[in-house]
């Protein structure tokens, strides 16, 4: 409140005779009422759940009976279950195909859709479309897609080649969703990397052009390492995400064929609601936080860099 | 100078043979994506004015033979789609309202309002992002079974009040409002609460549209949560409605299956198209968000 002396003449009568301290108490008043709300809503909804999640995990959880107390048993049978290790493995396999066939095709989009003349505007919306779509629409149009007698398999019958049977055979049920996910979603990722793409100065081609350089040449010294903390952020998200998708495995296939497509999260979601023992699900979630935990904070702080 | 116009190839490069090739070639891709991109949207929504043989039919056709609208009738007989969207808008319009009071005036206090140990509770909401959603998802859902909160609006209500992500957006936009408006305010007698409701809310309508479009779609999209929440039917969302009727029933016959699909992915379509400007501006925030 340096101010407030230059300011002196121009404050209400009312104000003016109240003394300072109250004035700050009355201001800081206000400051803590607008915060009370949410304080209580992050409690209620945010910090209870994480803190009861580390707490269940040492509990059966009844809601008839009450929760009783079993120490580590949870972990134990989480960590002797054998279809543990099969979604490790398969949530593995999936965050590899993700950054096989997905993390690069939104870069590679961005940097061609840059180099367009004209049209730029409707590529733009026409790769945006699919991620508008609700996901439960993309489940129902890529099951007839994938059908053994949708399009996809029509185009490869004409070639006289093999049909493939996308989401029943365990060897194509992942890259199907993978496939499926990388459609819906590329477009979101290509509009940041476009923005990023779009950003670097156009002086500095015309420079390395005078010098010389080829359009590869440009690409990898000028516009990759200008990405290079945008598509290193990118990667930590997806990882994040990746690592902790269910929801098309689940939608789709349950998980199959032959526990194919059981990821480690959608085993926690069938531990809590198909085996309805919500102690060893929670306990899943606590060790997958100690798994991730660290990532969140690498996150964090590129973006702080980034901005 | 002519640089403002080129990209990374410039007329120059063009003139070379190789390098149309490549352009070439890259044109080629975008054209592959965007047929990709639309065909299979397209197919929804022809595949649901065809007739069911018709969509049976191996190969499949792209557009229908005989149209047949009637399909969209049947779609709206089979599943009381108003009831399922009138779901859906309570909770965007629920999630909205708590958004704007719970998380705009923790945001506007942080970010304006110079309460003491501002920085303890900054970290306070921010702490909730280092940990991964799934890994409390379930003690998150027995959370709200203990508070009886299950099949109520309320569960979804009030923890959208709890969102870390939207949070950052309003603090980051109100510590771009300058601080001499509020002042100003301020010395002329207006309240806080009303310096809030009638200066910095009006100032802030680009990030609120934006949260609203976030939070349509959320809305809009989830289908699996809702479904865990929600058991009773009259209470579910469209997209859960869509999940437990219409995806997985082997019964239902394709063409109307796909009528259905059409019908509820129309009004997003619609207003991305629309909005797409003002969207497409807020995708690169949700790169916060992961």
């Amino acid at each position: 409140m340096n101010q407030s002396a230059a300011l002196h003449d121009h404050l209400p009568a009312e104000l003016e005779s109240k003394p300072y301290k109250q004035n700050r108490w009355k201001k800081n008043f206000w400051g803590f009422m607008f915060l009370i709300p949410a304080l209580i809503i992050f409690i209620m909804f945010m910090w209870v759940p994480i803190f009861k999640g580390f707490l269940y995990s040492f509990y059966t959880v009844d809601f008839v009976k009450g929760n009783t107390f079993v120490g580590m048993d949870n972990y134990a049978r989480a960590l002797t279950d054998p279809d543990v290790l099969i979604a490790v493995k398969n949530t593995l396999y999936y965050m590899l195909l993700c950054m096989v066939i997905g993390f690069w095709v939104p870069i590679a989009f961005a940097i061609a859709i840059s180099e367009l003349r004209k049209f730029g505007g409707f590529v733009r919306v026409a790769a945006y479309l699919p991620y508008v779509m609700p996901a439960v629409v993309l489940y129902g149009l890529w099951r007839w897609l994938y059908d053994p007698v949708g399009p996809i398999n029509a185009v490869i019958g004409s070639t006289g080649a093999e049909q493939i049977a996308f989401l029943t055979d365990t060897r194509w049920s992942m890259i199907s969703l993978v496939f499926m996910e990388t459609w819906q979603q590329f477009g979101s990722g290509m509009l940041i990397y476009l923005a990023a793409v779009l950003s670097i100065p156009r002086d500095w081609y015309e420079a390395a052009e005078i010098d010389g350089a080829g359009v590869w040449a440009r690409i990898r010294h000028i516009t990759l390492p200008s990405l290079r903390n945008l598509i290193l952020l990118m990667l930590i998200l997806q990882v994040i995400a990746t690592s902790q998708g269910y929801q098309s495995q689940m939608a789709l296939l349950d998980g199959g064929p032959n526990n194919a497509t059981l990821t480690y999260a959608l085993l926690i979601v069938k531990y809590a609601f198909t085996r309805l023992d919500y102690g060893t699900a929670t306990a899943l979630g606590m060790l997958m936080f100690v798994v991730l935990g660290g990532l969140g904070i690498v996150q964090f702080k590129l973006n702080k860099e980034d901005n | 100078m002519k640089s403002a116009d080129r990209g990374i190839l410039s007329e120059h490069d063009l003139k070379k043979t190789s390098n149309r090739v490549v352009y070439g070639i890259m044109v080629f891709f975008i054209l592959l994506m965007i047929f990709s991109m639309l065909y299979p949207i397209l197919m929804t929504m022809f595949n649901g004015l065809k007739s069911n043989v018709e969509v049976n039919s191996f190969p499949p056709h792209f557009f229908p033979q005989e149209w047949h609208f009637a399909n969209l009738k049947d779609a709206l007989d089979y599943i009381d789609l108003p009831m399922f969207l009138r779901n859906t808008l309570y909770i965007f319009a629920g999630n909205m309202v708590a958004t704007l009071v719970v998380l705009g005036l923790a945001a506007f206090s942080i970010s304006r309002m110079n309460v003491p140990y501002r920085k303890v509770f900054y970290f306070f909401f921010l702490m909730t992002l280092f940990i991964p959603a799934t890994s409390y998802m379930i003690p998150n859902f027995v959370n709200l079974k203990e508070l009886g909160l299950l099949n109520q609006y309320a569960a979804f209500w009030l923890p959208a009040g709890a969102n870390t992500f939207f949070f950052l957006l309003l603090k980051n936009f109100f510590d771009g409002i300058h601080p001499e408006i509020l002042e100003a305010a301020r010395i002329d007698g207006a309240s806080e609460p009303r310096s809030f409701f009638t200066i910095a809310v009006p100032l802030s309508i680009p990030i609120f549209a934006t949260l609203a479009i976030f939070i349509f779609s959320t809305a809009w999209n989830d289908w699996f949560w809702p479904s865990l929440v929600m058991h009773s039917e009259d209470k579910y969302t469209l997209a859960t409605a869509i999940y437990k009727y219409v995806i997985n029933v082997k019964a239902l016959n394709t063409n109307i299956k796909f009528a259905i699909l059409f019908l509820v992915s129309l009004p997003p379509i619609l207003v991305f198209l629309i909005f797409q400007k003002f969207i497409m501006r807020g995708v690169s925030l949700s790169a916060v968000k992961g």
